[in-house]
């Protein structure tokens, strides 16, 4: 959490460096918004419960994890934009919970949720601060799946190494956020995107577990128009 | 735009490193803690092959579960025990029995010379109690498997002799046992209130008959006397049978001048009635005896149970043990040996089982270098919710014990060819108390969760 909220602090020191500017480029219509920055991702899961045969209350929690984040976005007109929204995978490490809590890592995967939003910018197109509310969709895609002895000794002991996928899903998402106009063309930016998506894992012991892990996403970035 | 290009060359990058995808795999499968050997004290449920060897081998058996790799005929049909399981999840070698042989009826090839291999560190064996060397069949009990049942304790003392005295430390130490000190004391009570069952019968049986046939006499008094006397007389000779004693009785009530009680009209029904007087009169002794020697049993399993945590803090610990593994017992009454017993039967099962580890939960569980397993909780939620966990019967053998199939009437000589018919392989039982392959496989996952919580898997 530390190593974040440096990344964050970081951001900011940036941000004030480049100074307020007043009477800097608009964000008006055809005009192409481009952000770089970092983004937390906290998944709040609500798990189900593994398939039998399990030990019953047996649940998964997924952690957070905060990689560097890029988007592009473009005026449709002067309050209307579209975003596209990218980053580097995810790195979220699952673990037991319910009944199994404390037992530790099960597993690890990559995420990649890249989300395309539509979005409504409030105030004129050169204001100094401009909140923005968006929904869009995000297909959350999972890779590099990785199991642990842990894992192995829960679900099949003595067996062959326990292995798991999970279920690519589209998912919707709303943002919340704000750009804060710094000098000429550059801004800064701040957004929360809540994302509702469910998934779900399967072993290679024929189970699954299904969880909603609607994540939070909290991003600080530096963005640039042109 | 050089800042343009550069923003749009890092997204670039990021969309193909994320295509990058690579599919699952097992990841990191090195256990927390590496161990140098397993070593496991007990009874049957964690026996890997003790009795392996004249009848029972060639019968097919040695483990207390369904035998041998079945799984061509169900996939949980593995023929490992828990232990076994646990040693294969930490990479250790697969468990052997130190001791083998069997000192039963040679006759029917349950003779064999007891052999030692020091290579082994399964110590468990099937029967095998607490610290009483005598356990479920053992030569002692008039078994003619004979097997060895040595003790836990003597177990514990065979290792730290082979390797001189002290634990190295990184050993991981198994020990599941108490069951058979239940099932023994159970049995002798049950021999024992039969006795006095029996006995009590008989002799309300012959008050009953006397009393009735001397009404009819000439001077009752002195007719239920006699007619006791013929009686009592009757059944102690040897070759009498229940209507012979019945018609010394008639005999003798006749004598007393009760002439009316030739006939078989009359003698006939008061016989019933006696035979009625004395099973009521014998089930209630039976019933009073249990009763009254129950709580000896408690007592008996709270020892017991005391016994074993000695041994695990002053024999295991003391000596240099670091991972002890101690499982508790599982839920008795609801085996289907358990089951098939009457109500008070039970209830007394299920007291003797929380005496016992009651004791092992107020001696170990504050022991840091004990992991003490809660087996009775889980196994009482699978008796009482088998659908989670995947099982399919939590009631009945999986194994077809009727003599012509299994002649020992036990899972020590089941395997792929005397099953019930039909797919058992996620049954609860393997025969009245020992757990299928699956269900071990249910145990070692309990306990390597347990493991887990404590850093040591």
């Amino acid at each position: 959490m530390k190593i974040r909220m440096q990344h964050v602090a970081k951001l900011a020191v940036l941000a004030a460096a480049m100074g307020f500017a007043l009477g800097a480029q608009a964000q008006s219509k055809g005009q192409y918004l481009v952000k770089f920055g970092v983004n937390q991702i906290t998944p709040k899961v609500k798990s189900g419960e593994f398939d039998a045969p399990t030990l019953p209350g047996s649940t998964s929690d997924v952690g957070a994890d905060t990689q560097p984040i890029f988007s592009g976005a473009y005026m449709i007109t002067d309050n209307f934009s579209t975003e596209l929204v990218l980053g580097l995978p995810y790195k979220h490490k699952l673990y037991g919970d319910g009944m199994i809590k404390g037992v530790g890592v099960l597993g690890t995967v990559e995420a990649l949720p890249p989300t395309l939003f539509g979005q409504y910018r409030f105030f004129k197109s050169d204001s100094f601060i401009r909140p923005y509310v968006g929904l869009g969709v995000t297909y959350a895609y999972f890779q590099r799946e990785r199991g642990s002895s842990t894992l192995t000794a829960f679900l099949d002991p003595g067996g062959k190494p326990v292995t798991f996928e999970m279920d690519a899903k589209w998912a919707a998402s709303a943002q919340i956020g704000a750009t804060i106009k710094l000098k000429e063309r550059w801004f800064a930016d701040f957004a929360v995107v809540k994302t509702k998506l469910k998934t779900t894992a399967h072993f290679s012991t024929n189970q699954s577990i299904k969880a909603d892990l609607d994540p939070v996403a909290v991003s600080a970035a530096i963005g640039y128009t042109f | 735009m050089r800042h343009t290009k550069f923003a749009l060359t890092v997204m670039a990058a990021a969309v193909i490193a994320g295509c990058g995808g690579n599919g699952p795999s097992a990841g990191d499968t090195t256990p927390k803690v590496k161990y140098s050997a397993m070593v496991s004290f007990g009874d049957s449920l964690s026996d890997v092959g003790s009795y392996a060897v004249g009848t029972v081998k060639a019968l097919g058996g040695g483990k207390w579960t369904i035998n041998g790799n079945n799984t061509a005929k169900g996939a949980d049909l593995t023929g490992f025990n828990w232990t076994e399981l646990i040693a294969a999840q930490l990479g250790l070698p697969a468990p052997c029995a130190y001791m083998t042989g069997l000192e039963g009826d040679a006759s029917k090839g349950f003779n064999v010379p007891v052999a030692t291999n020091t290579a082994c560190n399964s110590y468990a064996q099937g029967g095998s109690r607490v610290t009483n060397p005598v356990g479920p069949g053992n030569k002692a009990t008039g078994s003619p498997l004979g097997a060895l049942t040595v003790p836990v304790v003597t177990q514990i003392k065979n290792h730290l002799t082979k390797v001189g005295g002290k634990f190295k430390g990184d050993e991981l130490v198994l020990i599941m046992a108490g069951g058979n000190d239940a099932l023994e004391n159970l049995d002798e009570l049950k021999a024992n209130a039969t006795k006095a069952g029996n006995s009590a019968g008989q002799t309300a049986f012959a008050t009953s008959l006397a009393g009735q046939l001397a009404a009819g006499a000439t001077n009752p008094a002195t007719a239920a006397q006699a007619i006791g006397l013929a009686i009592a007389t009757e059944a102690a000779r040897p070759g009498s049978t229940s209507t012979s004693i019945v018609t010394a009785a008639v005999t003798a009530a006749v004598v007393a001048g009760n002439t009316a009680a030739a006939s078989p009209a009359v003698y006939g029904p008061m016989a019933l009635k006696a035979q009625a007087d004395a099973t009521t009169a014998g089930n209630k002794a039976g019933a009073d005896y249990a009763a009254a020697h129950g709580p000896e049993l408690v007592a008996a399993m709270a020892k017991a149970g005391g016994e074993l945590v000695a041994l695990v803090k002053g024999q295991l610990i003391a000596n240099g043990a670091n991972y002890v593994v101690v499982n508790n017992l599982p839920d008795v009454a609801n085996t289907p040996s358990g089951l098939s017993q009457d109500a008070n039967t039970k209830a007394l099962i299920n007291a003797m089982v929380k005496a016992f580890n009651d004791q092992l939960t107020s001696g170990l569980a504050a022991e840091a270098k004990v992991q003490l397993v809660d087996v009775f909780y889980v196994s009482h939620d699978q008796a009482t919710n088998p659908a989670p966990y995947g099982l399919t019967n939590v009631t009945d053998t999986a194994c077809d014990l009727t003599p012509a199939k299994n002649p020992l009437g036990s899972s020590l000589v089941c395997n792929g060819a005397n099953l019930k018919s039909g797919d058992v392989s996620r049954y609860s039982y393997a025969d009245a108390v020992h757990p299928t392959p699956f269900n071990n496989k249910l145990l070692a996952r309990y306990v390597s969760e347990k493991m887990a919580l404590k850093g040591w898997m």
